[in-house]
């Protein structure tokens, strides 16, 4: 991270007050718009406190070292490569590997490579190669003002103890400014639901603007379809569909909710709409898109269920909830140890639900709600049940999945001209593609400049660039 | 949250208003005495409570608060159900927000009991240098509509005790009182122990039921 020295543009007394400190950032620039250093330092609030390595501040989100899994360098280091491998051969491993694919993001999906993985599970690395410049072109123009109005209420508002969005009007703030804004635009007729905040929040941990602006397009239009439109009609949907599945997975929680009349409105919404990003430890959240975004909303119901079941699955926890508030209450506040990561996955892979158990109760939902409540106004279209179901409804060109990252390094450090780096581009070995326009290549580049060993050879790589497994996560 | 604590009543009280006004502040103020620039935006619902004393009785206030935004109405019936008392708050220095006030009067009346007792709300009085909303038009309004008001600054702690001692205040007479009639307002649970207020001598008083 940039560090902010004296005599870099900042006054003494600028400075001093960075130090000092204060929970109102101070919007520094350089007259030209640029701020200074990165957003937590700007921020010193961060500086007496310790942030974990997801980026979270004094602990929230609940980090704790016991709770989250560690896994060894070693590991992390094949499971990239086989990832890396998989980026490069993405529609392939979808039409034919597509289990073994599936096993990887229940694994965990390595952070270095998680915005990645994320954007071309979700297709919205496709979605972005085949309309190129439209994210540009919806950042320019001004926005809706009744929208634009209220996102930028909520921009400070979003994990506000996470270092990245902590800063008001740093680049955080900015870039969730940016891609609400352009997702206003592009869908005018939704505009803005609050929820898309914490999701789009979660998306720029991982990724630069342009890629949570499809990574958001997809979670809106074909994971979750009309759960942040006008009416909030499926939301309410799956509620009840939660709720239908919870008589099997656990009766005797079905049972209770059912007696006290609780709306699972009362409960679920925040869960659903925000993907549990502002529910679970936040290793557990990962976890858990990793899973949602291969397979779909049943990840989403399965976590609900098991923290249904696990809180108001006995006897023995229902003694101390005697009513309505009581309930709520107990589900607001869910032990930590359903929450671990570990106890998580496990209970989520266990649990015999399927898209096919949810599409049936969808349609019994829809049913009872047309008898009820007449007819359904939002027409969502049907969604996708995970990424293999995405890409098949719209498959990709090749030319869409090649990756081309922004920053690229050459090894050894020599310059050298651009027609170099073309050819070099066309060995079967290069792993990454090159972006046209970037002039000057500047950092490391993820594989040394040889071909990979075979999947079998577990060697480290004699690679002295860090792969970052146990830093902060960083977006490639 | 006191839930080991006895008590008279249980009182159940939303807030409501547009985005941003303010809610999920008064509610930390009253229930926490905490307050926060930037707490989160608030999606789906959230609560809290606080036991008072009020005129010997301890009443438990259970506040509820959630998302103002305009889509989220859709999802609130559930949320009004057996409110006694409603919170309708606007923003003294966004005039828009006291402009929606009818319209959330109405969304509590489609939703809410009939007897519901209201309170508009008028935040952000540490703001005065922006204000946009007379205190005197607000006030008429309240006045002509027969609702409570008062303005409030949840960050200066300003009128947040009592605008919510008011209400529940309100509340305890319009139930205490024949205004009432049995089984209208059906969510006032009233425990059936009744606790000695400290240093009071007297009998117990008669077994309650609800209302």
């Amino acid at each position: 991270m940039a560090k902010i020295e004296p005599g870099n543009g900042l006054t003494s007394a600028v400075s001093r007050n960075i130090l000092r400190g204060t929970t109102e950032s101070l919007a520094l620039t350089d007259g030209e718009g640029n701020s200074f250093g990165s957003d937590s330092e700007l921020n010193a609030y961060t500086s007496e406190r310790q942030t974990d390595k997801y980026g979270f501040i004094g602990g929230a989100q609940q980090y704790s070292e016991q709770s989250a899994e560690n896994i060894p360098p070693e590991v992390l280091r094949q499971r990239e490569a086989k990832w890396l491998d998989m980026l490069n051969n993405w529609d392939k491993w979808m039409a034919k590997r597509h289990k073994k694919m599936k096993l990887r993001c229940q694994k965990g999906i390595p952070p270095s490579l998680r915005g990645r993985a994320w954007l071309y599970l979700s297709g919205g690395k496709v979605k972005r190669e085949q309309h190129k410049g439209k994210f540009e072109e919806l950042d320019s123009q001004a926005g809706d003002p009744k929208w634009v109005d209220v996102i930028e209420r909520d921009l400070h508002r979003q994990f506000p103890f996470h270092e990245m969005f902590v800063a008001r009007e740093g680049h955080g703030q900015q870039d969730l400014y940016r891609v609400l804004k352009a997702y206003t635009l592009h869908r005018p007729e939704e505009g803005y639901c609050q929820a898309q905040a914490p999701i789009a929040a979660v998306l720029l941990m991982h990724m630069p603007a342009e890629d949570a602006f499809w990574g958001l397009v997809q979670i809106c239009e074909k994971y979750l379809p009309g759960y942040y439109s006008a009416g909030l009609e499926a939301i309410q949907l799956d509620g009840e569909i939660l709720f239908a599945l919870l008589k099997r997975v656990s009766p005797l929680a079905h049972r209770h909710l059912k007696k006290h009349n609780m709306d699972p409105i009362l409960y679920m919404t925040e869960w659903f709409m925000c993907a549990f990003s502002r529910t679970l430890p936040w290793a557990s959240v990962l976890r858990v898109w990793d899973m949602f975004f291969c397979e779909g909303v049943k990840i989403i119901f399965r976590v609900g269920l098991v923290l249904l079941k696990c809180m108001l699955g006995s006897q023995d926890k229902l003694k101390t909830c005697q009513g309505q508030y009581e309930t709520m209450e107990l589900l607001k506040t869910i032990d930590t140890r359903y929450m671990q990561e570990g106890f998580l996955v496990r209970e989520i892979l266990e649990l015999p639900v399927s898209e096919r158990d949810i599409e049936k109760e969808h349609l019994a939902s829809v049913r009872r709600w047309k008898e009820t409540r007449g007819e359904l106004h939002c027409k969502a279209l049907p969604r996708m049940h995970g990424a293999k179901a995405i890409m098949a409804a719209e498959p990709p060109s090749r030319q869409d999945l090649r990756q081309n990252p922004t920053i690229i390094v050459e090894l050894p450090l020599a310059t050298k001209s651009n027609g170099e780096d073309k050819e070099r581009k066309k060995t079967k070995e290069e792993k990454n593609g090159k972006k046209n326009s970037s002039p000057t290549p500047v950092v490391a580049d993820l594989e040394p400049s040889k071909p990979p060993p075979p999947l079998k050879d577990t060697a480290l790589l004699g690679s002295n660039q860090s792969l970052s497994s146990t830093e902060h996560d960083t977006y490639l | 949250m006191g839930s080991d604590e006895a008590y008279n009543f249980v009182f159940k009280v939303v807030l409501i208003g547009e985005s941003g006004v303010g809610k999920s502040n008064l509610l930390s103020r009253f229930t926490k005495n905490e307050f926060n620039h930037d707490s989160r935006t608030t999606i789906g619902v959230e609560f809290s409570t606080r036991t008072i004393h009020l005129k010997g009785l301890i009443i438990k206030a259970q506040i509820w608060d959630t998302a103002g935004l305009e889509r989220y109405r859709a999802i609130t019936s559930a949320y009004y159900r057996g409110a006694v008392g409603a919170l309708l708050v606007y923003d003294i220095t966004k005039h828009l927000t006291y402009e929606s006030v009818e319209r959330w009067l109405k969304e509590l009346y489609d939703h809410a009991d009939p007897h519901i007792v209201v309170m508009v709300v008028g935040n952000k009085t540490d703001l005065g240098s922006e204000r946009s909303v007379p205190t005197e038009e607000a006030k008429d309004f309240a006045e002509k509509n027969g609702l409570l008001f008062l303005e409030t600054s949840a960050l200066e702690s300003t009128n947040v005790e009592t605008a919510f001692q008011n209400v529940l205040g309100e509340i305890h007479r319009k139930v205490s009182s024949k205004e009432v009639t049995r089984g209208s307002i059906s969510a006032v649970s009233l425990a059936s122990h009744i606790p000695r207020a400290a240093g009071d001598p007297e009998e117990k008083k008669s077994c309650c039921r609800n209302l």
